[in-house]
């Protein structure tokens, strides 16, 4: 098929090849599979939660937070003034009466 | 049922509703799904996919446009992202080949016979599909909303969101790609 008419005829019934088309059917239950379907991925939804967690990503990110919570907390209690501890200590003593005698306490015994 | 109650009802997750949807549109939603991936397995997976999204997001439909409208939408998008999804894997495998990572052979596309063609013009519609497969993306979009589906030009313009001209540009110049190619075919057969 060498002729350029031939060619040309050739083209344009294949360009007219689709006139006259019915539509594809679906094969029978396409509903049915379709809720299938539904259902499935309903259910799916903890593997896919879990899928989600174990992402390098997302296990990184994590981490990170994690790191930054920690480091957050030991530098806010690092920079707590000392007289705080000085307090604590004394209220600590005096709860389990550890305070250390003086003078005037013996005096009082006498 | 009127239209406009069925996707009420669907909204408000009625499984009748949605069955009717279903059945409705779903040779609309297959034809055009075969049509752009030429594979009745990945065409009825399409379809799935389509009525399962349309299921989970008909809250966002608004009726700015027809319903069917919104279905070919979401119908084009799952079948052109599938198409996309399927060259990578091919690509990725003949890459592979390349380097004898896997002894597999790259299997050839089958010549793909839509069921609804004629019987006299079965050979003649398998060259155009494997010609209508070359076309870019939006172009083959358009044809195929022509050709299979019977839209015209402002419908199509409607389902793609761009201008009647735009559509016009758009055949015309699928039109000519498909008779460039096909006459390369013939010229070499």
């Amino acid at each position: 098929m060498k002729n350029k008419q031939d060619i040309q005829d050739a083209v344009d019934k294949t360009m007219d090849s689709l006139d006259g088309l019915q539509r594809a059917m679906t094969r029978p239950f396409l509903f049915t599979r379709i809720k299938a379907r539904l259902v499935r991925e309903e259910k799916s939804f903890w593997s896919r939660a879990l899928d989600f967690i174990g992402r390098p990503a997302v296990a990184m990110a994590a981490v990170v937070i994690a790191v930054i919570i920690n480091a957050t907390v030991f530098f806010e209690l690092q920079s707590e003034p000392a007289q705080n501890a000085q307090d604590e200590e004394q209220v600590f003593a005096s709860e389990y009466n550890l305070s250390t005698n003086t003078i005037y306490d013996a005096s009082i015994d006498q | 049922m009127d239209e406009q109650i069925l996707i009420e009802k669907l909204k408000q997750g009625d499984e009748a509703a949605f069955r009717q949807v279903v059945e409705t549109w779903q040779n609309m939603v297959y034809n055009t799904a075969i049509g752009i991936l030429q594979n009745a397995e990945d065409a009825e997976d399409v379809a799935q996919e389509v009525f399962v999204q349309a299921f989970e997001s008909i809250k966002t439909f608004k009726a700015e446009s027809k319903f069917s409208t919104w279905l070919y939408r979401i119908t084009i998008s799952k079948s052109l992202d599938h198409l996309r999804r399927k060259k990578r894997k091919k690509r990725f495998a003949y890459v592979q080949s390349l380097f004898g990572a896997d002894n597999q052979t790259i299997i050839e596309k089958p010549d793909f016979h839509h069921p609804g063609v004629i019987l006299d013009n079965k050979e003649r519609a398998s060259v155009l599909f494997k010609a209508i497969d070359r076309l870019p993306e939006n172009q083959k979009t358009a044809f195929t909303l022509h050709k299979l589906e019977g839209l015209s030009y402002q419908e199509i313009s409607e389902v793609m969101k761009t201008t009647l001209s735009s559509v016009e540009s758009l055949m015309h110049r699928a039109k000519n790609n498909l008779k460039k190619w096909l006459a390369e075919h013939y010229e070499s057969g």
